[in-house]
C-alpha cells in the first residue's frame, strides 16, 4: 500500500470536511456539549452553597461504584458521581458519532456529489481506497474525542478547583477507556458504517441503514462503559482488547469483501 | 503496430439486465473511435471495462498491452478519464481539484504543482484556480475535468459525453482541444457521446452500439458501403423542383434512388461515374444546374442508416421520417 497515495485521498477528504460546515458544526457541537458545557455546569453547581444529598442515589448504584464516593466530603460527591462517573459513557458516544458520520459520507457522499467514478477511474489501488477512507473517518474521530477529552479535563478540574482542591480526572480508568476502549469502539463503528455506505447511493440513506447498527452498537457501548469503571484496570483493558479484535475482525472482512467492481455496478 | 486497445467477445450484465454483449474491436494508437448509441446503449460500461473498474462476465480487453481486468492500475496509470459529469469536488478550489489528484495518482508534488499551472493557463482557468468549483460554469468545469485527465500526460482517452450540458461556444472549444490532442499529440481518444456533430468532426472510426450490442464499426465509407450500394451525390438546381424532373431523373441510366432536398435533389447513383451525367436530364428539361457533387457519407448519414437498419429488424420506426435520400437506404443485394 502507498502511504504518499492513502494520505492524498485523506487530504483531499479532510479538506472538504473542514469546509462543509453541515457536517462541521454538528461534529463539533455535539462533543463541545458533553465535554466542556456539561462538566461545567456541574462544576458550577457543586460549588454553590446547597449540596445535594446523594446518599439515597449512590446507594442503589451497582457494585462498590457507590462506596468510594460516599466516602467523599459531600460536596464533592457531585462532582465525582457526574463528572468522574456518569459523563463517561458519553466519552464512547463521541468517537462512534463522528465516525460514523464521516464514514457513512466515504462512498454514499461521493456517489452523491458524482465523484465517485472519478476517484476509481485513478490507479489507486483498492485496498488503498478502502484503508484510507477508514482513516479519513477515524482520524478526526480519535482528534475530536482526545482533544475534546483533553479539555473536559482541564474543565472539570479548573471548575472544581475550589471545591476539590486536587485533580480528580482522569484516574487510570479513564485513560485507558480514552486511550483504548474508544479508539476501538470508533473503529467497530466505522467498519460497519464504510461497508454500509458503499452500498448505500446517498450519505442520507447511509445514515438510516447505519443506525439500525450503530444505535444498538451504541447502546452496547454505554452498557460495557459503565461497566468499564466498577472493573479491574486489567479486566478494562482485555474488553476494549475483544472490542479490538472484533473491530479488526470487521475491517478485514470489510476490505476482502471491497471491490472496485461492486462500487462501480452502483454508481 | 499493435492495436493501443483490444476486445473480444467482452460481456458485461447487471441485475437490470446485459449492458454490453460480445463488443469485439481494435482501436489504433492515435486513432480517434466514436463510441456512439442512444442512452442505455452500453457506451459507458465499455469504457468503465477498457478502464479496469468493471470486471467482464465473459471476453476481453487489452489496453496498451494490459488486460484491464487483472492489471487496471498499469491501465489506469496511462489512462485519462472525462467522466460525464465532470466529477469535480465542488467544496474543493480548482487547483486543489487538479493538485490532489496528481498525488492520488502518486505523482511527485513539486511536478504535479508545475503541471496544474501549465493546465490551469492552458484551459483557461487560472483566474479561477484559487475558488472554490462551486460557483463556476458547466463549461468551466468540463475544461477543469478534461485539464484533470490530461494532467498525467496520458496515452489513452476515454473521454464520455464530453460536451454534454454545454453551449456552442464552450462545445465548439472542448471538440477543438480533443481535435488538437488527437491530431497534434498522437493520443488516442475514445470517445462515447450521442452527439453527433463532434463525433463527426472529431472520429476517424465510428462503432454504433444499441442495447450492448455493436452493430456497426469501422469507417463511416466502409460501414455506409456495407449498409448502401452507391454514392449520394447533391444536385444543385437553385431550389425544389416538380416532381416530373424528379421522376425523369430517377429513370436515369445509373440512378438507384432520388429525394427532394432545399436546394435541388439528393441523387444515389451506381458510382462516382454517373454524376457528370446527372446534369444531361434536368438541362433538357430547362431547369438550370448549378452544381452537382458526389457527397461522401457522413458519420451522421451512417448513424441513421445503422439506426434505421437495428429498428427495421426490431420492427419499429425511427421517428420522423428524414428529407434525404438516407431515410431509404438501397440496401446491398445479397
Amino acid at each position: 500500500m502507498s502511504w504518499v497515495v492513502m494520505r492524498a485521498i485523506i487530504a483531499k477528504d479532510l479538506i472538504a470536511v473542514r469546509r462543509s460546515k453541515g457536517v462541521v458544526i454538528p461534529m463539533l457541537a455535539v462533543p463541545a456539549l458533553l465535554m466542556i458545557v456539561m462538566p461545567l455546569l456541574i462544576g458550577l453547581a457543586a460549588r454553590g452553597p446547597q449540596h445535594p444529598d446523594l446518599a439515597r442515589i449512590l446507594s442503589t448504584m451497582p457494585g462498590d461504584l457507590g462506596r468510594p464516593i460516599l466516602e467523599l466530603p459531600q460536596r464533592e460527591q457531585l462532582i465525582v458521581l457526574v463528572n468522574g462517573y456518569l459523563l463517561a459513557p458519553l466519552f464512547l458516544i463521541v468517537p462512534l458519532m463522528v465516525s460514523a458520520v464521516l464514514a457513512a459520507d466515504a462512498f454514499a457522499g461521493e456517489k452523491e456529489r458524482k465523484t465517485l467514478e472519478t476517484l476509481l477511474h485513478l490507479p489507486i489501488a483498492t485496498r488503498e481506497l478502502f484503508f484510507a477512507k477508514l482513516l479519513t473517518a477515524f482520524i478526526p474521530a480519535i482528534a475530536v474525542s482526545w482533544i475534546g477529552f483533553l479539555c473536559f479535563c482541564l474543565v472539570a478540574n479548573g471548575v472544581a478547583w475550589p471545591v476539590m482542591h486536587r485533580v480528580f480526572v482522569p484516574t487510570r480508568l479513564w485513560l485507558v477507556m480514552i486511550l483504548w476502549v474508544a479508539p476501538a469502539v470508533a473503529t467497530l463503528g466505522l467498519a460497519v458504517m464504510v461497508r454500509v455506505s458503499a452500498r448505500a447511493r446517498t450519505s442520507q440513506e447511509a445514515n438510516q441503514l447505519g443506525g439500525a447498527v450503530i444505535l444498538p452498537l451504541i447502546f452496547l457501548a454505554v452498557g460495557q462503559s459503565s461497566g468499564l469503571l466498577l472493573v479491574p484496570l486489567p479486566v478494562a483493558a482485555v474488553i476494549g482488547g475483544v472490542i479490538w479484535l472484533v473491530a479488526i475482525w470487521l475491517v478485514r472482512g470489510g476490505a476482502k469483501r471491497f471491490t472496485r467492481d461492486q462500487l462501480a455496478a452502483r454508481v | 503496430m499493435p492495436a493501443a486497445i483490444q476486445t473480444h467477445d467482452l460481456t458485461r450484465s447487471f441485475p437490470s439486465g446485459v449492458a454490453l454483449d460480445g463488443l469485439t474491436l481494435e482501436v489504433q494508437p492515435g486513432e480517434v473511435l466514436a463510441l456512439l448509441g442512444p442512452n442505455g446503449a452500453g457506451k459507458t460500461t465499455t469504457v468503465r471495462l477498457l478502464n479496469g473498474i468493471l470486471n467482464p462476465d465473459r471476453g476481453w480487453a487489452s489496453v496498451l498491452g494490459f488486460d484491464p481486468a487483472t492489471h487496471g492500475d498499469e491501465v489506469r496509470r496511462r489512462t485519462g478519464v472525462l467522466t460525464e459529469h465532470a466529477g469535480l469536488d465542488e467544496r474543493l478550489t480548482a487547483r486543489e481539484n487538479l493538485t490532489l489528484t496528481g498525488r492520488m495518482r502518486g505523482l511527485d508534488r513539486t511536478w504535479v504543482e508545475r503541471r496544474c499551472d501549465d493546465l490551469l493557463e492552458r484551459f483557461g482557468m487560472a483566474d479561477r484556480a484559487d475558488l472554490p468549483v462551486q460557483g463556476t460554469s458547466t463549461g468551466q468545469r468540463k475544461r477543469l475535468a478534461l485539464a484533470r485527465a490530461l494532467l498525467h500526460d496520458p496515452e489513452v482517452l476515454f473521454l464520455d459525453e464530453p460536451t454534454s450540458g454545454l453551449d456552442p461556444s464552450a462545445t465548439r472549444d472542448v471538440i477543438d482541444l480533443i481535435g488538437a490532442l488527437a491530431t497534434e499529440h498522437g493520443r488516442t481518444v475514445v470517445l462515447a457521446t450521442h452527439f453527433l456533430g463532434e463525433a463527426g468532426r472529431l472520429a476517424d472510426r465510428m462503432a454504433v452500439l444499441h442495447r450492448g450490442v455493436l452493430h456497426a464499426f469501422g469507417r463511416p465509407q466502409e460501414i455506409a458501403a456495407d449498409l448502401w450500394q452507391g454514392v449520394d451525390a447533391e444536385l444543385d438546381l437553385g431550389g425544389p423542383v416538380d416532381t416530373a424532373t424528379a421522376d425523369a431523373l430517377r429513370a436515369a441510366p445509373g440512378v438507384l434512388a432520388v429525394a427532394d432536398a432545399p436546394t435541388g435533389l439528393l441523387v444515389r447513383v451506381a458510382d462516382r461515374e454517373v454524376v457528370p451525367h446527372l446534369v444531361r436530364s434536368p438541362v433538357e428539361r430547362g431547369v438550370p444546374v448549378y452544381g452537382a457533387s458526389a457527397k461522401a457519407p457522413t458519420l451522421e448519414d451512417v448513424y441513421f442508416a445503422v439506426e434505421a437498419r437495428i429498428a427495421a429488424s426490431e420492427g419499429r420506426t425511427t421517428g420522423p421520417p428524414r428529407t434525404d435520400v438516407l431515410s431509404t437506404p438501397v440496401p446491398v443485394p445479397t
